[in-house]
């Protein structure tokens, strides 16, 4: 498979002031995979995130290149519309982004597409501030969704969850990137990782590390090491599971 | 068919509900004849105008401005100085008056959407009053003393009368006119891109809404209606003074808004026919008594409505058995998924047509 990735980044840095939160990474992500970024608290994993999707700059870049990217991104933080229906916040969405609706009907009608597919539609008439922390997440997912993109950003959008609900997200990525969209995600729950991802790239100090499918990244010695070992035993699990 | 005839009915039952509501409003001039109560709906009416051009700005897009009442005071002063100095029809002034408030809304505050939240509100009260110490030191807008409107027979055409009876329609008619576009606008792309705006700015830009322009779209919304309603004020007074753009005046746009409900679009209604005859009622009733115990009663009556119910009279209504006691059976409004499948089907059979 040869085909041209949708994103090639190369060099790409960022400074705070003094600190730097990402030096020189590169990667790319392939069309219609699903690529994960892993790393430690504060590896710059959601930084990479953001010059990417452009909601800051980077410091400096070497290239930067997506080819045509309809891209749609949740955040680590969760940003419902808290006092407007979960309906309503999907509405909104469909309005705008890739594919914006022109009448309100033709919102409405693609609106209650995406919430049947995340399974929200039973919930479409609930303030988003009234939901629970899955269904919010979800919720997330739905409003990205509903802009139509290409590629879908998810920045931790399963930190908070317990094992079923995190098995119901994976079930809705897989479900999501089936549909043919590319995705490239943060997390810190290795299950989901290790299930989903067919590349993992591990960010450590802002610096890339280790780059290749989930098997050959946890067995790389020096991502074990970052990791202090805890992620070894998480493997092992995996390995009896 | 089945949910066509649920729907069709509660539409009928809202229509007579709204249709009762206007003809009492239509009807009360016949009524009662004192000019004092008539005068306490002009205020109403325009106050409550007033209030839904904030709640735009406030409500919708969460952008608390505090300087309304300067847009007004530009509206009514372009309307008394095209009359008196160029002799123009007050109508097309009118149309003017839009324009340039519209405008210099829009020039003023494009660069001022950097600034966020209470730094917002701090340049509305500060544009309102430079504009206020502007007119003060100025000859041509006639410094304190402000302008007058020429005074002569009746006509429509100059939009004068002795009587209040054709202000109390005009400003009716104002009114609700202005309650339809709000209303159209709270639910089109404009309205959502607001909404989302007020809940979350960078969620909006996650999905490709640009806050600051649409923004400059609602304070120049908010200023052009604010425009109006300075001509409605100016031909009605006859007569504009600075003393109508003071701080006061534009927090009085604001109550009406709050108090009945910021996050909809009829709560500056429901506020405005409760709060305006309220402080009116007080003031005549009170004032004579202990001078000021009015605007007192008037401040308590405001405090327990932010602190018993922040959302306003309107959000205790929405969550409140009164509601349902209402929906279910006095307008027999069908349930939302009904609702919801009658407009796709409307929808449907459009499509079909096409």
């Amino acid at each position: 498979m040869s085909e041209k990735p949708v994103i090639e980044v190369v060099g790409l840095t960022k400074r705070f002031k003094g600190l730097t939160a990402v030096n020189d990474v590169s990667f790319s992500v392939r069309k219609g995979g699903i690529t994960g970024m892993i790393g430690p608290n504060g590896a710059g994993k959601s930084t990479t995130f953001n010059m990417i999707c452009g909601y800051y700059p980077p410091t400096e870049k070497r290239a930067y290149e997506y080819t045509n990217m309809k891209i749609a991104r949740t955040f680590q933080i969760m940003k419902p519309l808290k006092n407007l229906t979960v309906m309503d916040n999907v509405i909104a969405s469909c309005y705008f982004g890739h594919a914006a609706a022109k009448t309100r009907e033709e919102a409405v009608e693609r609106a209650t597409e995406v919430l049947k597919f995340t399974g929200l539609y039973e919930k479409r008439h609930v303030l988003s501030k009234e939901m629970g922390t899955p269904d919010q997440k979800r919720l997330e997912m739905a409003r990205a969704l509903a802009t139509k993109p290409e590629v879908l950003f998810l920045d931790e959008n399963m930190a908070g969850l317990n094992p079923t609900e995190t098995a119901e997200a994976i079930e809705l990525i897989r479900r999501i990137n089936q549909s043919g969209v590319t995705i490239l995600l943060i997390e810190h729950i290795m299950q989901a990782v290790v299930s989903l991802c067919e590349k993992v790239i591990v960010l450590h100090h802002g610096e890339k590390i280790a780059e290749g499918t989930p098997e050959e990244v946890m067995n790389d010695p020096y991502v074990m090491e970052v990791y202090l070992g805890t992620k070894a035993e998480d493997k092992e699990e995996k390995e009896e599971a | 068919m089945d949910i066509k005839k649920a729907v069709s009915g509660y539409h009928r039952n809202l229509a007579i509900v709204i249709g009762a509501l206007l003809a009492v409003f239509v009807l009360l001039p016949v009524v009662i004849k004192t000019p004092y109560i008539i005068n306490i709906f002009i205020l109403v009416f325009y106050i409550s105008t007033m209030s839904m051009a904030w709640n735009i700005l406030g409500g919708m897009t969460g952008q608390n401005s505090l300087g309304l009442a300067a847009y007004m005071g530009i509206g009514a002063y372009t309307v008394c100085l095209v009359v008196t100095k160029l002799g123009w029809n007050p109508w097309a002034v009118s149309i003017l008056a839009m324009l340039v408030t519209g405008l210099i809304a829009g020039v003023i505050f494009f660069p001022c959407f950097i600034l966020q939240g209470p730094y917002f509100t701090l340049v509305s009260i500060a544009f309102a009053e430079s504009m206020r110490q502007f007119i003060i030191n100025s000859e041509f807008f006639g410094r304190a003393s402000g302008v007058g409107l020429p005074f002569g027979e009746d006509s429509l055409a100059q939009f004068r009368f002795t009587s209040k009876v054709p202000y109390y329609y005009a400003g009716l008619i104002m009114m609700v006119v202005v309650y339809i576009i709000m209303k159209k606008i709270d639910n089109t792309k404009i309205g959502f891109a607001l909404k989302t705006i007020r809940e979350d700015e960078d969620a909006a830009a996650a999905i490709g809404i640009n806050p600051t322009k649409y923004k400059v779209i609602a304070v120049v919304i908010s200023a052009v209606i604010a425009g109006f309603v300075g001509f409605f004020y100016a031909s009605y007074i006859r007569y504009v003074d600075p003393d109508l753009m003071v701080q006061a005046k534009s927090t009085e746009f604001v109550l009406p808004a709050v108090v009945g409900g910021a996050a909809y679009v009829e709560g500056p209604l429901v506020g405005g026919l409760i709060m305006i005859p309220l402080s009116e009622f007080l003031r005549a009733n009170f004032a004579r008594v202990l001078p000021g115990i009015n605007m007192i009663m008037y401040a308590i009556v405001l405090l327990v409505v932010i602190r018993f119910r922040p959302s306003g009279i309107l959000g205790w209504y929405m969550d409140s058995d009164f509601k349902k006691f209402i929906d279910e059976k006095i307008l027999k409004k069908p349930s939302l998924d009904i609702l919801e499948e009658y407009q796709m089907m409307n929808y449907e059979s459009r499509k079909g047509g096409k």
